[in-house]
């Protein structure tokens, strides 16, 4: 079932693709080279949330250090996008782990809070150091994707289907596999996890850098197509925005993370005549969505659980506290 | 009982303290190979801290827990259970949200790297992971339910669930945390069974258990906790006529 799924999803892919290329429209190319770097994003948080638990609330400053350091490289030392791409996944994997490192030690709900406070913190970086990242101005004049000679929009538009296709396929390696299960075993009660022999810290440290990679190459994606990049893309609000397409589309599962994309992506662009009112959409399916859908559209695990689980965590896991 | 072999695990002068309270006190005691050995208490003696103990949880305050001649100092939970040792937990912790069959294989899955997860094809050592699980699974009798939910099983077969996922890590030693804790008597019935069967497969196994009868029953030796301290350690015939022991289960009259 899973094989012919993704047979069709692969052929409205194609189909999509080259509708928009026929089309000629820019405008609806752009939406959907943003559509497919927010399922980078989703895809790559629901890795560690969905599948391991680890409830990040900074995805979208990941994304951020992997668009700077793109758009640095590129507009200072003339970097194309196949260098920069690579550069700014491996950066925004070091910032990550390297950020990570002591919140690892935190459990459930704490790692969450330290998240957001990680994300808060690039974020006024990006926003402050002024001399390196041009501070609200942003930076502008990214170069665009260019290969073998082809460029524009529509050379774009096939890049970033690729680094997509390339992302999701690695997520879903990494999801059905024993890795998946220990990272799932994670979720579901990581003291116990430890005490079946899996080395929790490492795993998620390690899943950690895997999605920040991800984010970083989504963020490369990011600045390249777009031409311009300044700190209000990789605020707090974007990364619940990123989660909401996960809780939307179902924790846990790679095809909620698409859908949860596409519908979180491609909503607010219906509504435009709304004006900034559509913002409220993506509230309102958030929250029809927990109340109707409680596992999203297509998830493993249901999102209030998942919150209500590593509350109980905490009091769960300090022996000391407890029995003895 | 007494051995000329080393033990298996060996407890010296082990204690743990949480503040003012003495959970644990200066226990010793030796588990051999092939035994099937009960540790039992009323509530509060210390059973659960001493498990924590051998398996990492809680660190000591003094004394030493040795598994095959080597100290267990310093060891995180999945360091002890690489080393041989697997548990199960009293209040039953299996992973609701997946498969029978991927519960049991987190027990041996041990350290399957992301490069594993990445590479074309199935190495030996992940074919082994499928193999042991469906083996421990057949063992406990649900192979038939590999693919469904964990949460979906009855309350009897979540807990020969957590067995055959202890089991999965081929432990040397298995500690059993009150496995009979909310069966019924037939469910308790089977569970012993099984547990002798293991034993008679030459697996070294150590009971906690608060209901004295299925320890009695079937365990080649007991040893009795009361508030922190080893009170006993003989067969069950001795155990159960100890004084001391019938003291710690019915009190002196002054207490409670």
């Amino acid at each position: 079932m899973s094989a012919r799924l993704n047979l069709w999803l692969g052929l409205a892919l194609v189909v999509t693709i080259a509708g928009l290329i026929a089309s000629g429209s820019s405008y609806f190319v752009q939406i959907a080279i943003t559509t497919m770097i927010f399922v980078i994003l989703s895809a790559s948080l629901n890795l560690i949330t969905g599948s391991a638990g680890l409830l990040s609330l900074g995805h979208a400053a990941f994304f951020g250090v992997g668009a700077y350091v793109a758009a640095l490289l590129a507009t200072r030392y003339g970097w194309s996008f196949w260098t920069t791409l690579p550069a700014a996944a491996m950066a925004s994997a070091l910032v990550g782990v390297v950020v990570a490192m002591p919140t690892m030690r935190l459990t459930s709900i704490y790692f969450s809070v330290a998240t957001l406070g990680i994300g808060e913190m690039i974020y006024v970086t990006l926003l402050n150091w002024v001399g390196l990242t041009r501070g609200p101005m942003g930076i502008r004049s990214i170069p665009g994707i260019e290969l073998f000679g082809w460029k524009g929009i529509e050379c774009q538009l096939v890049v970033t289907a690729a680094v997509m296709l390339g992302v999701l396929w690695l997520v879903h390696r990494l999801v059905h596999s024993y890795y998946g299960n220990s990272l799932r075993a994670l979720r579901e009660d990581d003291a116990c996890a430890d005490a079946m022999g899996i080395d929790t810290g490492r795993l998620k440290l390690q899943s950690f850098g895997v999605a920040c990679a991800m984010a970083g190459a989504a963020g490369a994606l990011f600045a390249h197509t777009t031409g311009y990049i300044s700190p209000d893309s990789f605020r707090f609000g974007e990364s619940i925005l990123i989660l909401s397409m996960i809780v939307v589309g179902g924790l846990g599962s790679l095809y909620g993370s698409i859908i949860g994309a596409v519908i979180l992506s491609v909503l607010p662009e219906l509504l435009r005549d709304l004006g900034s009112y559509r913002m409220i959409a993506v509230g309102v399916v958030l929250f029809l969505s927990i109340l109707f859908l409680p596992r999203g559209l297509v998830g493993e695990v249901s999102a209030l659980d998942l919150i209500r689980r590593q509350m109980r965590h905490r009091l769960q896991r300090r022996p000391e506290a407890g029995a003895w | 009982m007494v051995s000329e072999t080393p033990p298996l695990l060996a407890l010296r002068g082990l204690t743990r303290r949480f503040g003012g309270l003495v959970a644990v006190q200066d226990v010793d005691a030796d588990i051999h190979r092939g035994e099937l050995v009960g540790l039992i208490g009323p509530n509060g003696a210390g059973k659960t801290t001493l498990f924590n103990l051998i398996s990492g949880v809680t660190a000591p305050s003094a004394g030493t827990v040795m598994f095959e001649g080597q100290p267990l100092a310093g060891l995180r939970p999945y360091q002890v259970a690489r080393l041989g040792i697997g548990r199960t937990f009293q209040n039953l912790r299996v992973f609701p949200n997946m498969t029978v069959f991927d519960n049991v294989s987190v027990g041996a899955i041990r350290d399957s790297g992301l490069r594993d997860a990445l590479r074309p094809g199935s190495p030996a050592h992940l074919r082994h992971i499928g193999e042991v699980s469906r083996e421990m699974l057949a063992k406990v009798g649900l192979l038939a339910q590999a693919d469904e939910l964990a949460a979906n099983l009855s309350y009897g077969k979540r807990k020969m669930l957590e067995i055959a996922r202890a089991l999965a890590g081929r432990p040397r030693l298995l500690i059993l945390d009150e496995p009979a804790a909310g069966l019924n008597d037939s469910e308790t019935l089977e569970l012993s069974r099984f547990i002798e069967q293991l034993r008679a497969e030459g697996l070294t196994i150590l009971l906690v258990e608060h209901d004295m009868g299925l320890v009695m029953r079937i365990c080649s030796r007991v040893m009795v906790l009361a508030f922190g301290r080893k009170i006993a350690d003989a067969e069950p015939a001795v155990v159960r006529a100890d004084p001391a022991v019938l003291d710690a289960y019915l009190g002196t009259g002054d207490d409670e």
